[in-house]
């Protein structure tokens, strides 16, 4: 009988519901969004540099299918087995987060190690670590909700590990990837039900920190300023923004239509990656920026509606991971958009589901892929197991 | 249990509230950064879209293109043929120093000489490298993609006729002006108005797109000048060979067209080629039949008998006495050859008599004799416009002396270039009427002024026939099928303190056919080397030669009879229809 369950609960598709409508359709629409935007942004300058316009095209359709199988793999297997190997992957997260900073092991591009070689491709391993540690957060709200919502302990000890987590990002250095998982972490624990005084003096603490650490390395400095007045220096701190805002700018009410952006035209650097926006912006207009804020806001509403739901059908690791992987996709969406737009400083992180790059695409899709099957799994019917087994 | 349900029902109240703030500060977030996309897009948008416009859009010029000069047939003499010029922004191309090589080689050009030049100019933006590329090798420089190096489009004139015709023509330089000839004296006809457009520039500076046109370039008007290409070619060859021949040091022949006053062929040895800018020699640049002065010598005295025959006190068959051959002017002798004795004026002419001539000149009124030589143009500009023109030189009759007047009968004392006296031959050939003569084709024969009666032009070119008769000195300019009209001059040149021993400008002025004149033509060959220098070994010979095949190519019909001889047989079969 036992034997019989899991075999039913091991079948591939979960039970109940299919798929999330609004978020799948999100997903989809974010992700064409982005293969436009990235051919579009990219076609003149890998034109130029690889000879090859579709280049990147071509590279981010790999990149999707990636994507795609990783986000049915993460829908097919139950959540309960994330749960059980969470600790491997809190392993698993600091295995890779340590041996990205390992010279010559570790691959380093603009002055930042950051990425790991793996045959034809390089992972970003801060991308997978990330959701490694939410599964980990997740499941330790889980479990020791009680601990977390009564004791300064229980609080601490996840927010040590994501600190841990965080010194290593600085390494290589990664500002911003360090930035989101904290922030993320610290929202889970948030919801997980800690108390408001530890948390806001925690999160005093943390801002303190960020502010120092922006202060004490030279090219945050400098990229602190630029942001500051970037016309100040437009043609050299202050070049990608003004650029970017310039592309932005140009957008008006519709854009110059898509293809047309002058500003991918070498004048913005980091177009096809972190400054996809300001292309996007600059060809669809603000008729496209609001679309593109309305998909974000579509997909983190979902994922905090499936973690309602799931809290309220008593799945917490599901609640709390959809929660996480929600806030984390429109955390770092908006953070992308607003560095565009020149309200943060730059950082580094990509428009999820966007931008151009391997790792960040494909775990943004796994990320999705496990949200559906925290959706699928509280949308069982809620005492159907229970009444057979009773 | 139910404890546990209760704080399990607290977690979920808790983590509903929590997740509500977390919403309302998304949403919060979300509508800040709209507020944001608002504010650049449609609040900031002028101001954005004016930097970028600063850094995007540039004013390029267009080139315009330079008009065609051609002959009277259209044939082209100079075109404009659209070329690409290399420059580099040495600032630039430095920074990918390691592609100079690369460069060096597309070019052609020692590369360490190559960076040399962009180190010496660093902080220049703009550089010719290399003028004038046929478009197809400058694009595949370009095709290079190295940092820094663009081409611009230019035209670049090429002459067909080469030195045939470049004298007149003339060039301009690499920037398109006009420099000499027609290309100088043209140059606003023909050069356009450079365009101006606004382009769109990718960061590397290429033009992506036209924005819009500021000023359309307006293309230079094409120029046909009065030229006869085939003509300007018969004339080329013949004073070339005979100035080769005679190792003369210069030589000139100007063609008028009598009836328009129209300038047929005009050359000039020595020649240069204008399209070959490498060996530049500035004297051979000099169209010296329309600049450079000579004394005419006996070439000048059918003009002394023009205004004989209209001063009234002679007449076509009045007499004038040689006796004894010479004549004592103050202090100087004139001489001739030998004694002719009493005889008609013509004889003057046909046996080239200087006593004769001067007798006359002295015995007419200064002033008279004066207003008919200033009314035949000489000392004066011609209506050619050519640049650099010299007026040659008249003297007032006030300044004359009694020996001014003498030396002047025989083409002494005064100057003319080749242009102005074939003006003043082609006087003849149309009946007294003075045309002004023009570089440039004319439509209709252009308002002509009378010089000399119809009656005297007619005597003098019946004179003038008797110069290639028999018994004239210049019976290498007899042309087979025509009856020719001219006057021959053997000059000793001026030097230093008088006039050079053994340097002799030979000349001949000519009118072809004598019935009913189209040519006009002066032949001025400038010291021969070869000991023969007489006007009539010298310059008549290529008179001959170019008015015989000038008059086929017109298609004149022959005037000689009567017409037995087999050369005017072939003539008359050719010229009839």
């Amino acid at each position: 009988m036992s034997a019989a369950r899991r075999a039913t609960q091991a079948l591939p598709l979960p039970p109940g519901r299919q798929l999330d409508p609004w978020l799948t359709g999100a997903t989809l629409a974010l992700v064409t969004l982005g293969l436009i935007m990235v051919t579009s942004a990219s076609i003149t300058s890998a034109d130029r540099e690889l000879g090859a316009p579709f280049q990147y095209l071509i590279r981010q359709s790999l990149y999707l299918g990636a994507g795609g199988v990783a986000a049915a793999v993460c829908y097919l297997i139950p959540l309960r087995v994330w749960e059980r190997g969470a600790f491997f992957l809190l392993l698993g997260a600091f295995v890779l987060l340590l041996m990205v900073l390992i010279p010559g092991v570790g691959r380093e591009v603009n002055g930042s190690t950051r990425w790991l070689p793996m045959g034809p491709v390089n992972l970003q391993v801060s991308e997978p670590a990330r959701l490694m540690i939410l599964i980990f957060i997740s499941s330790y709200v889980t479990r020791r909700s009680k601990v977390l919502a009564e004791t300064l302990g229980g609080f601490m000890k996840p927010v040590g590990i994501v600190a841990a987590a965080c010194v290593l990002l600085l390494a290589e250095p990664d500002f911003g990837a360090a930035t989101v998982l904290f922030a993320t972490c610290l929202g889970v624990l948030f919801a997980g039900g800690v108390r408001l005084r530890y948390f806001f003096s925690l999160a005093a603490t943390a801002l303190l920190a960020l502010a120092a650490l922006a202060l004490t390395s030279p090219y945050r400095v400098r990229r602190l300023t630029a942001f500051m007045d970037p016309w100040a220096d437009p043609y050299d701190a202050g070049f990608q923004l003004t650029q970017s805002l310039i592309a932005i700018g140009r957008g008006e009410w519709i854009g110059v239509g898509l293809g047309g952006s002058v500003q991918k035209l070498f004048y913005l650097p980091e177009a096809h990656t972190d400054f996809v926006f300001a292309v996007y912006a600059e060809e669809l207009g603000l008729i496209g920026v609001i679309a593109l804020v309305l998909l974000y806001g579509l997909v983190v509403w979902r994922a905090l509606t499936v973690a309602a739901r799931c809290i309220d059908r008593g799945h917490i690791f599901a609640g709390c991971l959809s929660f996480g992987i929600g806030s984390w996709l429109g955390a770092q969406a908006a953070i992308n958009i607003a560095v565009n737009m020149g309200m943060l400083p730059t950082k580094g992180l990509t428009l999820p589901l966007v931008s151009f790059g391997g790792s960040s695409l494909v775990v943004c899709c796994a990320a999705i892929g496990l949200v559906l099957r925290a959706s699928a799994e509280c949308n069982r019917p809620p005492n159907r197991s229970r009444g057979r087994s009773s | 249990m139910s404890r546990m349900r209760f704080s399990k029902s607290m977690f979920q109240r808790r983590f509903h509230r929590r997740l509500l703030v977390v919403a309302v500060i998304f949403s919060a977030a979300f509508l800040v950064l709209l507020g944001r996309a608002v504010q650049l897009q449609l609040l900031d948008q002028e101001f954005l879209a004016r930097q970028g416009d600063a850094r995007h859009l540039r004013v390029a010029p267009i080139a315009a293109h330079r008009g065609m000069i051609t002959d009277r047939h259209g044939e082209p003499l100079a075109v404009s043929t659209p070329v690409d010029s290399i420059w580099v922004n040495p600032k630039q191309l430095l920074e990918a120093s390691d592609r100079v090589g690369e460069l060096a080689r597309a070019l052609g050009r020692p590369s360490d000489r190559l960076l040399g030049l962009l180190t010496q100019n660093p902080d220049r933006e703009f550089f010719y490298l290399t003028r004038h590329m046929p478009p197809y090798k400058a694009e595949a420089i370009l095709d290079l993609e190295i940092p820094g190096v663009y081409t611009q489009r230019e035209y670049r004139r090429y002459y067909p006729a080469g030195e045939v015709a470049g004298h007149v023509i003339g060039f301009t330089n690499i920037d398109d002006q006009g420099l000499e000839g027609l290309e100088l004296a043209y140059d606003p006809w023909l050069s356009g108005q450079p365009g101006a457009k606004r382009v769109l520039r990718d960061r590397l500076g290429r033009a992506i797109e036209n924005v819009e046109s500021i000023r359309a370039p307006q293309a230079g008007r094409d120029l046909m000048t009065s030229l006869d290409l085939r003509i300007q070619y018969l004339a080329y060859r013949a004073l070339k060979s005979m100035v080769q021949q005679q190792s003369a040091r210069a030589g000139s022949v100007v063609i008028l067209d009598v009836v328009t006053g129209e300038v047929l062929a005009m050359v000039n040895q020595p020649g240069y080629n204008p399209n070959d800018r490498r060996r530049f020699d500035v004297a051979r640049f000099r169209n010296q039949a329309a600049t450079d002065l000579f004394e005419p010598g006996s070439s000048f005295k059918p003009f002394i008998i023009a205004a004989a025959l209209e001063s009234g006190r002679y007449q076509a068959d009045s007499f004038i006495d040689t006796s004894p051959g010479y004549i004592i002017v103050g202090a100087k002798t004139i001489e001739d050859k030998r004694n002719l004795g009493r005889v008609p004026i013509t004889r003057v002419l046909t046996k080239s008599s200087n006593v004769g001539a001067s007798r006359i000149a002295l015995s007419l009124d200064a002033p008279q004799l004066w207003s008919v030589l200033d009314s035949f143009g000489f000392g004066q500009l011609t209506s050619s416009g050519f640049p650099g023109e010299s007026a040659g030189l008249l003297n007032h009759h006030e300044h004359w002396r009694e020996i001014g007047q003498a030396v002047l009968a025989y083409g002494y004392g005064l100057s003319v270039t080749p242009l102005q006296l074939a003006q003043a031959y082609a006087i003849f050939g149309a009946g007294g009427l003075k045309r002004p003569v023009s570089l440039i084709a004319v439509e209709e024969p252009p308002a002509a002024v009378r010089v000399i009666s119809a009656a005297t032009a007619a005597s003098v070119m019946q004179m003038m026939e008797t110069v290639v008769g028999p018994e004239g000195t210049a019976r290498k300019a007899k042309l087979a099928g025509y009856r020719v009209a001219g006057k021959t001059g053997t000059v000793r040149k001026a030097a230093a303190g008088g006039y050079a021993e053994n340097r002799y400008t030979a000349v001949f002025g000519g009118l072809a056919p004598a019935s009913r004149p189209r040519l006009a033509i002066v032949v001025a060959i400038h010291e021969p080397g070869n000991g023969v220098y007489y006007g009539g070994e010298v310059a008549a010979p290529v008179f001959a030669e170019v008015a015989a095949g000038a008059l086929r190519v017109l298609g004149v019909a022959p005037d000689e009879t009567p017409a037995d001889t087999a050369d005017q047989r072939v003539i008359q079969a050719m010229s009839r229809p």
